[in-house]
């Protein structure tokens, strides 16, 4: 006779977000197998980037993959066509596009925080972190005139420039945004709800993160050394203070533990690149059509994007393929799982973060 | 534990964090990306707006009355579908004469009703503009 049970999670949960499934295969209360299926919100976006937009165009579409790591998504696709129509960006534009996509991580990050809190049945957290979640959405909205899609980039710079007044605001909601992140901190570690609670739960070690090929905070949480800002010499982030942020313990509170520590260090950034931000113009023109491939990676929130695109020198693009970091996560998911109890998988789940409209797009 | 207790108290005397939506409107910010407005009078016909339109919700249609624009040799009646748009500004940046003939403002576009015939009239439009 079979031993053990299947229990579907999915793809409608009270706990999920995006439509996900996961099938547990469960021996009483231990998870023994895992399969997964991300596809439920395919909506055709890198056959309609090839077949009905324009390469000029393009950069709006892929914005809309996903709603959290828009600007991540519009910065990649623009950064290859500017590598194929040989476009060098000046230093302000840079300077701008890393601004907004570090406050960008630190929005999604509170909103990952805030659901781990909400996992924990920690309403009163959960309605907090959303609450201050406002400071960095009130910045979008002045700096880029929209709350989440930004249509901030184009080829050739960004469509807007940050003003002296923009500026002073930005500054004063970072100072009070770095002060609730460091209370956060507090709860974090100190709350018997969300620090005793998660500690050695759905835990990844340096040696599986490393064999699965696990990216984004869920590898660093586990002490692998690996963040594309590191790696890529495009963005000056060498400048402006950047620090890789690791933990060794691998499980629940090691996640939340880093992505509070990226978060503040992100904070940190937009304040020294707002103090030094070049003079300049902020966009420059192309001319010609994209001809050739170019690949481009950055790191957005959840881990390593990667973008490959292919031109024929005509309007309309042969190849955009986008990779996001969730579709890369999946085998370390997948592993994580095995050997958990199956009342804290809705938990496991929430501390990864997964984007699924950006890994089914 | 008390200074928990204690913040709770204060916390019966805040004011609530959101905003009391309907009896307070919401005032959006004067860089607020909203509806793209057209100045008629200005505009030089280029047809650069409805070239760069990523999703295409400017259309130039032929027309029987025209205005006395003098630049429009073509009798081109100019068309937005506000629920098409997604705000950009594209449009805006490739107009020769912006401020003057297509500007963005920060109003939000009224919520369609089924009456107001959105989609319908809108496809009829893009037929046309296909023909020519």
């Amino acid at each position: 006779m079979k031993k053990t049970i299947n229990i579907p999670l999915g793809s409608q949960h009270i706990s999920l977000l995006e439509p996900v499934r996961f099938k547990f295969e469960c021996e009483n209360e231990k998870i023994v197998g895992v399969d997964s299926d991300v596809g439920f919100v395919h909506r055709g976006v890198e056959k309609a980037c090839t077949t009905r937009f324009k390469y000029d165009a393009v950069g709006y579409v892929v914005a809309r993959v996903c709603g959290l790591c828009a600007i991540t998504h519009s910065l990649s696709y623009t950064v290859a066509i500017e590598k194929l129509l040989n476009v060098e960006v000046t230093r302000k534009a840079k300077y701008l596009r890393i601004l907004l996509l570090e406050l960008d991580r630190v929005h999604s990050h509170m909103l990952c925080l805030s659901h781990t809190c909400e996992s924990a049945g920690f309403e009163a957290m959960f309605m907090r972190i959303m609450g201050d979640r406002e400071l960095i959405m009130e910045i979008q909205e002045l700096v880029t005139g929209n709350r989440i899609q930004f249509d901030f980039i184009s080829v050739g710079g960004v469509n807007r420039d940050v003003n002296h007044e923009v500026a002073k605001k930005i500054l004063n909601n970072l100072d009070a945004l770095k002060e609730k992140v460091l209370g956060y901190m507090d709860e974090f570690t100190n709350n018997w709800s969300l620090s005793l609670k998660f500690k050695g739960v759905g835990k990844l070690t340096l040696d599986d993160a490393y064999r699965f090929n696990a990216i984004g905070p869920l590898a660093r949480a586990s002490g692998l050394k690996i963040d594309v800002r590191n790696e890529i010499e495009y963005l000056p982030y060498g400048e402006i203070g950047y620090k890789m942020q690791t933990h060794s313990d691998g499980d629940i509170n090691a996640r939340n533990i880093v992505r509070l520590q990226e978060a503040l260090n992100s904070i940190e950034m937009c304040a020294n690149i707002l103090a030094g931000v070049p003079e300049g113009e902020i966009v420059v023109k192309s001319k010609g059509k994209p001809n050739g491939e170019s690949l481009v990676r950055f790191e957005a929130p959840r881990g390593e994007l990667m973008y490959y695109v292919k031109g024929n020198a005509t309007a309309m693009l042969d190849r955009v393929r986008i990779k996001t970091p969730t579709f890369s996560c999946i085998p370390a998911f997948s592993h994580v799982f095995l050997g958990s109890n199956y009342a804290d998988a809705a938990a496991i789940l929430a501390s990864f973060d997964p984007c699924l409209s950006c890994t089914a797009k | 534990m008390f200074s928990s207790l204690l913040k709770a108290f204060a916390n019966l005397f805040k004011k609530p964090q959101t905003i009391e939506y309907p009896l307070t409107p919401i005032e959006k910010d004067k860089e607020y990306r909203g509806l793209i407005e057209y100045g008629e009078e200005s505009c030089i016909y280029c047809l650069k707006c409805e070239k760069v339109c990523p999703p295409g919700a400017i259309l130039f249609i032929k027309t029987d009355n025209p205005s006395v624009n003098e630049k429009n040799k073509k009798s081109l009646l100019y068309n937005y579908n506000p629920y098409l748009c997604i705000y950009c500004g594209e449009c805006v940046r490739a107009c020769p004469k912006p401020h003057e003939a297509l500007w963005q403002s920060n109003v939000k576009p009224s919520i369609a009703i089924k009456s107001d015939n959105v989609n319908s009239s809108w496809f009829e439009l893009e037929k046309l503009h296909k023909k020519v």
